[in-house]
Formats: structure tokens, C-alpha cells, sequence
């Protein structure tokens, strides 16, 4: 099966359109839109005519090998590089629009915990007589309160990916970037880490992170966008990517043949090869029709079975 | 804007005063106040003492914007940076933290200067701001061009490459005489020519040859000594004690030749990729 939204020509126009207003009363729908986006290192392309809308309070998860182009999204995004073509938009209208924590956990490291989230907090205009309130409900919210006075050479790995998030926190942008937020994290650390991503979903903002874990999407996401050699090879929301690819399969005691073209003009997503039925989309809502239908016309119901396809199976589809 | 560049400045600032460079440049202040103005030696001249301070202060702002550019150019400031609405403001607390810095040092071993050292006048005193501030400004912005913090492509190649050729042909007058470097060097290539048959390029050659050593070099070295103007202006005058009213807009000039080239340098950084050290 050819995944869908896989374009032919190299050039990829994907946008998931919901005419919904966001909760923000904004009636732009989308907190960033890349259109069209090359990125280019002398010749070599690491983005190729990216177009990604990414809708506010969506979880997007980014996807992709190693060399994908994962990392120059997110520093095209951040603005840290500028795109060879195309437009990203918006990236400093609504400042500060931006929480970035990339994927090399580096800090100014002769600093204290408070003190870097406190230099966070004047960076993103935090009014002097709330920076330390800010700083407190921050440390809070990710659980450092009590490492706040040690030095960021001493943290460990765990408390540098939470003092990453915790510096996100701060200044309240509404976009929040994560390059693989659980990267060397302990079973502990990355729920701590998930269960902070939820809390920014709640929250209503929008994060789009990449990682290699693909139960992580699942778990934490609520879009999945795939890339593959600088180019977006699928995107849809983790539960209809997982939906679509569903399907029930009924195998009867013998080939099915000329009753075959009866069920299919029930149909058209009722599928027959030899002595299985697939039935897929809508169609898996009349699976007890199909089933009495067999049965009267003389077939044995040997199994039915509710396959799913995993997330990781889209995956290895979309990078092949 | 103000909270967001004093913060950066601030902590650029405290950076490089409570590191290892830092003291070594507290160091180096206190060796160069050691070695010029011993305090066992006779009162120095006050025009001594405001041109070696000056080039002190020129030195280490030079220094002191490509260590500070060093380190702003670190990926552990990635996460700020993302964050100002502009990258121009982080710009502008690099150039702040590495001049002030800078400043300070200067100001101390002018303090240090002091004992035993010139008697100044209010004059003098009030000559030396805008010479000291505004040689550590242009300096500190070339510094700033010289740094891959700020450079992008051939930018420095150009901008150096300009100022090399306009410091060799200021020396060009040194060509007016028929066995200069210059005039030796285009003799030679015109003979080979000649002897390569090439006698298009002979005659175009002997004439500039020719040229240079009447009037043209002596003409061409003042067309390039020109920008180079305000540093002369001010050496004379602190040596002679008094700025003439056109003396007195060399600093000023300076300054004009900062803002031109941190302008120049802003728009570099706000549009180029950062490349992020790890």
C-alpha cells in the first residue's frame, strides 16, 4: 500500500487544514508555516521544498534517519539559519515566540541553575519584580527546586534535559522546540519529560520535537510528520495515521471467487484475495454484514481478526 | 530592549571578568603599567602618556571583542538568542561587554599611570575621552569583523583586503624614487616582458613606471592616506598639546567610520547561519 500524501515530483505541498479558530482567538490556525523551504549547505540540500503548516496546541513529532534534516528544521525555525528559498512565517512577529532547546544538552556551565534561568527570564522581558517568582514556578513545574543553587556543571543528564525545559518556560512562547527532549534519559526521565510535554499541550501550547523513539510519538504526540532526505514524506495525526493503516481480516475455509464481486459492490474498501477479506476504513463498520453474508452463502468463518498497523511500520514505509 | 541588551551585556561581561583570560588580560594591564610607567622613573609627558594609554586600550579591546565574540558564538547560547526579537541586540552586548571591559582595564592602568606620573591639566583631561572611546569603538568593530562570530563568506577578506591596500598605498610616496621597491619590481616585469616579446604591456608599464616617479605616487599616496587622516590628527595634536578646530573633529570621524562599519556588521550577523560552537 503507497502511503498517503506522498508526493511524486520531489516538490511537497502537505498542510492538514482545520477551519477551526484556535483557542487563542487568533484566525490564523497555524503558529508557524514553512512554504517551500530549501536549505542548502554549498550543494548539498538538507531541506528540499519543505511546506509544513503546524496548527497551535498540536504535539508535532518530527521524525526521520539520522540526516534527514531534522535539526536544520528546527534551526530554520528558530532562526538560527536562514533558508536558501522559501518562507518561514511567523518567527519573531509574535516575540517571544520561541522556546528552543536543541539537541546538545550546552549550557554556560560556570553558571548556577537559578541563575541561567534567571538570565532566561530577563532575555525573555520578564519584569524585574516577577523574574524571581517566574524562576521559582519554573524550577517547580520540572521538579529542580531543590538543585536550583548548584552549578550546571554538576547537574546530571536528567536535570540538564529538565533545566532545558524549565528555560522554555520561561517568558511563556506559545511555539516550544524540542531536538529529542529525551535523549539518554533513564525509563524515569523520560516520563518526567513526557508528562512535562503533556502539561505544555494542556497548556495549549504548540511543541514540535524530534526524536528516534517512535513509541514516544505515540505516547506524547498528536501529529506525526516523517522526513526523509529533506523531504516531508508524511504527515497526519498519530491516531488516523494508525487508524488508516487498520484493517479486518476474515478467512473463510475456501477461495471466495465469483462471490467476490458481491461484496465488493458493498463496498469499495472490501478487498478480496483468495480466501481472505480485507476490510479496511468504513468499511470495517460492516464487518457483522460481511460475516452473515458469508456464512448464508455456505462459507466457513475459519478467523477474524482487528490488524493495526504500528507507527513504526509507517515509518520504515516512509523512509524506504 | 534595554533589560534583554544589559542582561547579555552583564553576563558577557562577568563572563570574561571571572575567567582564566580575564586575569590574564588584568595581567597583561598591570605588566604593560610595570614595563611604560615604572614608578621609580622620571614624570612622564602627558602626550606619552595619553597615546601609549590609547594604544594600550585599542590592544586590548581588540582582544577583549574576540574573546567575548568567542564566546557568544558558543551553541550554549543557543536558547537565548532564539529568543531576542532581534539578533542585532545580541550584537550590541557583545560590542557593550567587550568596549566596557576594555575600558575599564584602560581606566585602571591609567589610574595606576597616575602615581608619580604626568600632571594633567583639565584640558588634557577632557581631550582624552573621546581620543581613548573613540579608538576602543572602531577598534572594537573591527575586532567584531575579524571573528567568525560575525563574518560571513569573504566579508573580512574584503574589509581587511581594503584596509591592506589602503595602508600600502600610503606608502606609495616611498616610490617616487627610481630605486624603490615598486619601481624596481614594475622595471623588472617590464623587461621581461620585453623579452617575452610582449611589447603591448611594456609601454603601458614604463609609463605608470615613469608616472610614479614624478608626481603620481605622491599624488596616489595622499588619496590613500586620506581616510587614514584622523589618526595623524590626533597624534599631532596631543604631541603639539591642542586640537585646531579641524583636529578636534578626528574623533568624530572615527566614530563616523564605527558606525559604518558596526552597521555593516549588524547586517552581516542579522542574516547570516550561525554557526555555533560546541
Amino acid at each position: 500500500m503507497k502511503i498517503a500524501h506522498v508526493a511524486a515530483c520531489g516538490k511537497l505541498h502537505v498542510a492538514i487544514i482545520k477551519t477551526a479558530v484556535s483557542q487563542f482567538g487568533s484566525k490564523d490556525p497555524f503558529v508557524i508555516e514553512i512554504n517551500d523551504v530549501t536549505k542548502k549547505f554549498y550543494d548539498f540540500a538538507a531541506l528540499n521544498h519543505v511546506t509544513l503548516h503546524i496548527q497551535r496546541g498540536e504535539v508535532v513529532g518530527l521524525l526521520g534517519p539520522n540526516g534527514a534534516g531534522k535539526t536544520t528544521l528546527f534551526k530554520l525555525i528558530a532562526g538560527t539559519l536562514q533558508p536558501t528559498s522559501g518562507q518561514i512565517r511567523p518567527t519573531s512577529s509574535a516575540w517571544p515566540t520561541i522556546g528552543y532547546k536543541p539537541e546538545r544538552l550546552l549550557f554556560p556551565n560556570q553558571l548556577r541553575v537559578r541563575h541561567y534561568l534567571e538570565r532566561a527570564a530577563q532575555i525573555s522581558n520578564v519584569p524585574k519584580r516577577d523574574i524571581s517568582r517566574v524562576v521559582n514556578e519554573s524550577l517547580a513545574r520540572v521538579d529542580l527546586t531543590a538543585d536550583a543553587n548548584k552549578r550546571i556543571k554538576e547537574c546530571s543528564k536528567g536535570m540538564r534535559q529538565r533545566l532545558g525545559l524549565a528555560q522554555i518556560l520561561i517568558g511563556n512562547p506559545p511555539l516550544i522546540l524540542l531536538d529529542e527532549p529525551s535523549n539518554g534519559l533513564d525509563p524515569n526521565g523520560q516520563v518526567e519529560i513526557h508528562n512535562c510535554i503533556r502539561r505544555l499541550q494542556n497548556e495549549g501550547k504548540t511543541v514540535l520535537m524530534s526524536t528516534h523513539h517512535l513509541p514516544e510519538v505515540t505516547q506524547v504526540c498528536s501529529q506525526v510528520v516523517i522526513l526523509n532526505q529533506g523531504q516531508v514524506h508524511y504527515q497526519n495525526s498519530v491516531d488516523e495515521a494508525v487508524a488508516a493503516r487498520s484493517h479486518i481480516r476474515i478467512r473463510v475455509n475456501r477461495p471466495i471467487g465469483s462471490f467476490a464481486t458481491e461484496l465488493t459492490a458493498v463496498n469499495p474498501n472490501i478487498v478480496v484475495e483468495g480466501d481472505t477479506v480485507y476490510l479496511r476504513d468504513n468499511a470495517m463498520e460492516l464487518r457483522r454484514d460481511i460475516l452473515v453474508m458469508l456464512l448464508k452463502t455456505g462459507f466457513d468463518v475459519l478467523r477474524v481478526e482487528h490488524q493495526r498497523i504500528s507507527l513504526s511500520e509507517i515509518y520504515a514505509e516512509a523512509v524506504q | 530592549m534595554n533589560q534583554r541588551i544589559a542582561a547579555l551585556t552583564a553576563h558577557f561581561f562577568r563572563s570574561l571578568t571571572f575567567s582564566v583570560t580575564g586575569a590574564i588580560y588584568l595581567i597583561m594591564g598591570i605588566a604593560f603599567w610595570a614595563i611604560m610607567f615604572p614608578p621609580g622613573q622620571k614624570t612622564p609627558e602627558s602626550s606619552y602618556y595619553v597615546l601609549l594609554l590609547a594604544a594600550f586600550g585599542a590592544a586590548v579591546t581588540f582582544l577583549t571583542t574576540l574573546t567575548i565574540s568567542s564566546r557568544a558564538n558558543q551553541a550554549a547560547n543557543a536558547a537565548w538568542i532564539v529568543r531576542l526579537p532581534s539578533r542585532v541586540e545580541y550584537l550590541t552586548a557583545v560590542f557593550l561587554a567587550a568596549t566596557l571591559y576594555a575600558f575599564s582595564l584602560q581606566c585602571l592602568i591609567a589610574l595606576l599611570a597616575l602615581v608619580r606620573g604626568p600632571d594633567l591639566s583639565i584640558s588634557i583631561i577632557l581631550e582624552i575621552p573621546p581620543i581613548w572611546i573613540s579608538l576602543n569603538v572602531l577598534t572594537a568593530v573591527l575586532a567584531l569583523h575579524a571573528t567568525d562570530f560575525v563574518a560571513a563568506g569573504w566579508s573580512r577578506v574584503y574589509l581587511f583586503g581594503l584596509i591592506a591596500i589602503f595602508l600600502f598605498g600610503q606608502s606609495l610616496s616611498a616610490a617616487s624614487s627610481n630605486n624603490s621597491w615598486f619601481i624596481i619590481r614594475l622595471n623588472a616585469l617590464s623587461r621581461t616582458f620585453m623579452g617575452e616579446g610582449w611589447y603591448a604591456l611594456v609601454t603601458p608599464l614604463n609609463e605608470l613606471s615613469n608616472w610614479l616617479q614624478n608626481d603620481g605616487a605622491s599624488s596616489l599616496s595622499k588619496l590613500f592616506s586620506l581616510p587614514f587622516w584622523p589618526f595623524h590628527a590626533i597624534a599631532d595634536a596631543v604631541v603639539s598639546g591642542t586640537f585646531n578646530m579641524v583636529q578636534a573633529l578626528a574623533p568624530a570621524v572615527l566614530l563616523l567610520y564605527a558606525t559604518i562599519l558596526i552597521m555593516l556588521a549588524a547586517d552581516i550577523f542579522a542574516t547570516k547561519d550561525l554557526d555555533l560552537t560546541e
